[in-house]
C-alpha cells in the first residue's frame, strides 16, 4: 500500500515532475503574496504614505514609489491583475477558437471552408502585439478593450490548432469505427473528435498564457492598458523609467515580479511538454 | 587470414537508464558468434532485445540512455565496447551497415535519393568526388533498381516501400562493409516484394562474402534465408541451432515457436499457441525466464541461476537445462 | 444464400487531376456463415473495396446489397437497423481506439448504443465481453496507450461485436502485430466463426488467409484477377499474378 508521500515522489520523479512541482511553487508564492499583501497588508496600493522616492527599508521593503505609494503592495496587487487578466485572454479565445477550428475542420462547404480559413490565416500572419495596438487605437486604451481584443483576434491562433487537428483526428479509424457503430454525428463530435483535439489546444494555452502576461504588460508599458493610477507592472515599469538611475526600486522590483512569473509558467509548461514526451 | 570471429558477442548486459537511480536490464547473458559470409538469423517476440542488440552493434545505444553493462563484443577483434569515437568511425557505416526497419526509417525525406548515397559513399573521405555518381549507379544496379539515373533525382516520397528499402541497402553496402545488420527489414513490404530483397541480400553475400544478421520474428522467412538461427527470449539467447536442422531443435522456445508457425495448421485448425506473453523487462522471473511459459519446465528451470548458451553439437548451442531430455 | 453481394462496383477517386481507379468494376459475394478473403498486396485497392461493403466509402459507380436490399439510400449507407449489421476492424491497432477513453468505455458506449441497456448493466456486459476476449478487468481500466498491440486489437473486436453484427469486415487485422498476438486474434475469430459469424478478411498475408477463409479473391489494380475455393488457390493457381505470390511466401519456393 503506498502512502501519499511515496506516490508523491513516484509522481516526482516521472519526466518533467520537478518542473512542474517548482514551477508550481514558485508561482503559488506569487499567487499567495498576490492575494495576502493588498489585503490583509498594512498599506494600500493608491495610498500616498510617505515621502516619495523613499528607498527601501525594514518598513517598506521595496520602497516608495514617485507619489509616496508603497511598491511592494503595489507589485503584488498587480499580480490579481496580470494573472487575471491573462486568464481571461486565453481562456476565452481557447474556447471560441477550439470550437470554431473543430467546425472549420469537419466542414465540407467550399466556401465556409476557404473564406474562414482566409480569415485565420490572416490574422494569424499578425504578431499579437501589432494588432492589440493597432486595434486599441479604435477601441480605445483600457484593461477591459485588451480582454475584448484578445478575445476577438486570440481565438484564430487556436483555431488554426484546433482545425489541422480535427482534420487529422477525423480521419482515424476510431471515428470510422463510431460511423460503423451507428453513433450520432453529435455524438461523435463531442466524445470523440473534440476532447483528442482539445488536447492540443490546452497545451498550446499554457504557453500562451505566458505571452499574454507579457503582451499586458507590455501594452501597459505603452500606455494602452492599465493607466494609473491602476498598480499594474507594465505601468509602474514605465512611470519609474525615468527615475531609474536614483531610484532603481521603482522599476526592479514590478520588473522582477513580471519575470517571476513569466519563469515559473515556463518551468510548468516545459515540465508538461517533458512529460508528454517522455524524456 | 585472420583467427578472430567476425563478431564475437559474450554474456553481453545491456542496461538502460530509467531514472537517476533504477536500472533494467533490456539484454542479458547473450551470445552469439558469426564468422564472414553467413547469414544469421536472429528471431524473438517483441521486447527480447533483439532490437537493442542490433543498435549495440552500431554504436547507438547512447542514444536511449542504453549502455553495456558487462559481456564482450568484438569485431574482427576489435573491442567494441570499450571502443571510442575515432574507433566507431571508422566502422560504423564502412565496415558494419545497418538496414533499418521498412516501416519506420527510411531515406532521409529531404534530401534526393543521390545525394544520400552520395553521403554513404564520401564517408570514405578519399573516395574521388568525380567518382560519386558513377558509383551510385553502380551501387543502385546491384541492388536491382531500374531506371537508376531517374531514381537518383527522385525524393522518398516517390518511391515505393521495396525501392526504399532497397536505397537503404545500396547505403549499406556503399562502403564494402563486412557485416549488414538488417532489422526487421521486410516487415510491412507485401510478400513478393520481401522475397525479391531476400534474394537480394543472399546475391549480396554471394558476391562480397557480407556477413548479415536478419532480425525478424517471422519464422518462415528466417529458416528459409540464413545459415544458422540465433532464438531469443526475454533478453537471453537461448538457442543456435541451423536452419535446416529447426526440427531438432533443443529448446522449448524455438520448438513453440516452431509449432505455432500457421502454415503448419491446416484451415480454421486448432492453432498452438505460446501461453502467455513474455515476460516484460523488469519483471523477468528468476532462472530460466521462459520457465513460466514452458510446458517442459521443472523446478530446477525455476531457481535462480545463469543459463548461458551450451554447446551440445558442432553448431548447436542451447541454453535448456533439460535439453537432452528432449526427444524429437 | 449471400448476404452481402457487390455487382459491378468501381470506385474511382480524383487526385490533384489525377484519375484513379482504386477499385474497377467488380463483383463479389459474401454467402452466410462463410469466411471470404481478399488477398493483394499494396494498391490492389483491397481496403477501398472493404470500406465500400462496410458502408464507410460510396462507390462511383455500382451496387452493393445486403440480404438483397440495397445499403445506400442517397449518400447514406446502412441506415436503421441495418447499420448494426455489418461491422469493421482495421488495421492499425494504434489508431482504433479513442486514445482518450478507457476501454471499458468505449465497448459500454458500443454496448449502450445498440443493446439498450442502461449504464451500470452496459458496464458489467462490457466487462464480461472484453474478459472473453481476454482482457481482464484489470485491463479493461486502461487507457489504450497502456495497452499492446494484440491487446488493442482484440479490444476493437469487442467493440464491433458489440453491436451484434452478423458481418465483420476485417481490414489487415493482424498486419501490425506480433506473431503470438496474431495467433490468438486467429484463435478468436476462429471461435466468431464458429458461432456464425459472416467474415470478410482482407489481408495481403497469404498464411492468414489461407488458414480462415473458405473462398479467396485475389486482387490486384483493382480487379478480381482470380477467385475460388482457398484449397484450389493455394494449391492449383491458374493466373501468373496468383503463382507469383503463393511462390513468394518463405517456404514455398521449394514446391
Amino acid at each position: 500500500m503506498k502512502t501519499r508521500i511515496t506516490k508523491f515522489k513516484d509522481w516526482l520523479a516521472l519526466p518533467g515532475g520537478f518542473g512542474i512541482f517548482a514551477g508550481l511553487v514558485i508561482l503559488g508564492v506569487m499567487v499567495i503574496l498576490g492575494i495576502v499583501i493588498p489585503n490583509f497588508g498594512p498599506y494600500k496600493s493608491d495610498e500616498f504614505i510617505g515621502d516619495p522616492f523613499m528607498p527601501p527599508s525594514w518598513q517598506h521593503p521595496f520602497g516608495l514609489d514617485q507619489l509616496g505609494r508603497d511598491v511592494m503592495t503595489r507589485t503584488f496587487s498587480s499580480v490579481g491583475i496580470d494573472l487575471g487578466v491573462a486568464f481571461l485572454g486565453v481562456s476565452i479565445p481557447l474556447a471560441i477558437g477550439t470550437i470554431i477550428g473543430i467546425l472549420l475542420g469537419l466542414a465540407k462547404n467550399k466556401y465556409v471552408l476557404s473564406l474562414v480559413g482566409s480569415l485565420i490565416d490572416g490574422i494569424n500572419a499578425f504578431p499579437l502585439l501589432i494588432i492589440a495596438v493597432a486595434m486599441l487605437t479604435f477601441l480605445g486604451s483600457g484593461l477591459k478593450s485588451v480582454v475584448i481584443i484578445l478575445a476577438i483576434t486570440n481565438w484564430a491562433r487556436y483555431a488554426r490548432i484546433s482545425r489541422t487537428r480535427a482534420v487529422v483526428v477525423s480521419k482515424q479509424n476510431y471515428i470510422e469505427a463510431a460511423k460503423t457503430l451507428g453513433y450520432s454525428k453529435r455524438r461523435i463530435v463531442l466524445k470523440h473528435i473534440a476532447p483528442n483535439v482539445s488536447s492540443e489546444t490546452v497545451a498550446y494555452a499554457l504557453s500562451d498564457f505566458i505571452l499574454v502576461i507579457v503582451v499586458v504588460s507590455g501594452l501597459s508599458f505603452l500606455g494602452l492598458a492599465a493607466r494609473p493610477p491602476m498598480a499594474e507592472w507594465g505601468s509602474m515599469i514605465a512611470d519609474g523609467r525615468a527615475f531609474l538611475a536614483q531610484s532603481w526600486w521603482l522599476v526592479i522590483f514590478p520588473g522582477l515580479a513580471l519575470c517571476w512569473s513569466a519563469v515559473s509558467l515556463s518551468f510548468i509548461v516545459e515540465g508538461i511538454s517533458r512529460r508528454d514526451r517522455g524524456i | 587470414m585472420s583467427t578472430n570471429h567476425l563478431l564475437e558477442i559474450k554474456n553481453l548486459k545491456i542496461d538502460v537508464r530509467v531514472t537517476k537511480a533504477k536500472r533494467l536490464s533490456i539484454v542479458d547473458t547473450a551470445s552469439l558468434i558469426i564468422e564472414p559470409g553467413q547469414i544469421i538469423g536472429l528471431i524473438g517476440e517483441s521486447g527480447s532485445g533483439k532490437t537493442m542488440l542490433c543498435r549495440s552493434l552500431v554504436g547507438t545505444l547512447g542514444r536511449r540512455g542504453a549502455y553495456i553493462a558487462s559481456g564482450e563484443l568484438k569485431f574482427d577483434g576489435i573491442d567494441l565496447i570499450t571502443a571510442k569515437q575515432n574507433v566507431w568511425n571508422e566502422i560504423r557505416g564502412k565496415r558494419i551497415g545497418y538496414v533499418p526497419q521498412s516501416a519506420l526509417a527510411g531515406p532521409n525525406p529531404v534530401m534526393t535519393i543521390g545525394a544520400q548515397l552520395a553521403e554513404a559513399i564520401l564517408q570514405d573521405e578519399n573516395f574521388p568526388k568525380s567518382d560519386v555518381e558513377k558509383r551510385s549507379l553502380e551501387l543502385l544496379n546491384i541492388v536491382q533498381i531500374r531506371r537508376p539515373e531517374t531514381v537518383l533525382k527522385q525524393y522518398q516520397h516517390e518511391l515505393s516501400g521495396g525501392m526504399k528499402q532497397r536505397v537503404m541497402i545500396a547505403c549499406a553496402i556503399a562502403q564494402q562493409p563486412q557485416l549488414i545488420v538488417a532489422d526487421e527489414p521486410t516487415t510491412g513490404l507485401d510478400v513478393t516484394v520481401q522475397a525479391e530483397i531476400m534474394d537480394l541480400l543472399k546475391q549480396i553475400r554471394k558476391d562480397f562474402n557480407t556477413s548479415i544478421i536478419l532480425v525478424s520474428h517471422d519464422l518462415p522467412l528466417i529458416n528459409e534465408i540464413c545459415d544458422d538461427i540465433v532464438v531469443m527470449h526475454a533478453g537471453t539467447t537461448v538457442e543456435k541451432i541451423p536452419s535446416k536442422s529447426i526440427k531438432a531443435s533443443k529448446h522449448p522456445y524455438t520448438i513453440a515457436l516452431y509449432n505455432s508457425r500457421i502454415d503448419l495448421v491446416e484451415p480454421k485448425g486448432q492453432l498452438k499457441t505460446i501461453n502467455g506473453q513474455p515476460p516484460s523487462v523488469g519483471s523477468w522471473p528468476e532462472g530460466c525466464r521462459f520457465s513460466e511459459r514452458c510446458d517442459f519446465a521443472k523446478d530446477q528451470c525455476r531457481v535462480k541461476q545463469d543459463l548461458p548458451l551450451i554447446s551440445i553439437g558442432s553448431n548447436h548451442q542451447t541454453s535448456c537445462l533439460r535439453h537432452d531430455e528432449i526427444a524429437r | 444464400m449471400n448476404i452481402i453481394e457487390a455487382k459491378n462496383v468501381s470506385v474511382t477517386f480524383d487526385s490533384y487531376g489525377d484519375i484513379i481507379k482504386a477499385v474497377d468494376h467488380v463483383d463479389f459475394v459474401l454467402p452466410k456463415g462463410q469466411t471470404i478473403g481478399i488477398v493483394g498486396e499494396s494498391g490492389s485497392g483491397k481496403s477501398t473495396f472493404a470500406r465500400v461493403l462496410s458502408g464507410l466509402q460510396l462507390p462511383t459507380s455500382g451496387s452493393v446489397t445486403f440480404m438483397e436490399k440495397p445499403i445506400q439510400n442517397g449518400k447514406n449507407t446502412y441506415e436503421g437497423a441495418l447499420r448494426k449489421e455489418v461491422q469493421m476492424v482495421f488495421q492499425d491497432p494504434y489508431g482504433s481506439l479513442n486514445p482518450r477513453m478507457r476501454i471499458i468505455k468505449a465497448i459500454a458506449e458500443a454496448i449502450r448504443q445498440h443493446q439498450g441497456l442502461d449504464k451500470k448493466a452496459a458496464k458489467v456486459a462490457a466487462l464480461d465481453l472484453l474478459e472473453s476476449m481476454g482482457i481482464s478487468n484489470l485491463d479493461a481500466q486502461k487507457f489504450p496507450s497502456k495497452l499492446s498491440g494484440g491487446q488493442r486489437q482484440r479490444a476493437s473486436v469487442a467493440r464491433a461485436l458489440s453491436a451484434q453484427p452478423s458481418v465483420l469486415i476485417a481490414d489487415e487485422p493482424t498486419s501490425a502485430i506480433d506473431q503470438s498476438a496474431q495467433a490468438q486474434l486467429l484463435g478468436l475469430f476462429n471461435e466468431l466463426i464458429k458461432k456464425g459469424l459472416s467474415i470478410v478478411l482482407v489481408s495481403h498475408d497469404l498464411g492468414v488467409i489461407r488458414y480462415l477463409s473458405d473462398y479467396v479473391y485475389v486482387m490486384k489494380d483493382g480487379v478480381f484477377v482470380e477467385s475460388g475455393k482457398s484449397e484450389e488457390i493455394f494449391n492449383n493457381p491458374k493466373e501468373d499474378y496468383t503463382k507469383k505470390l503463393i511462390s513468394s511466401i518463405p517456404g514455398h519456393s521449394i514446391k
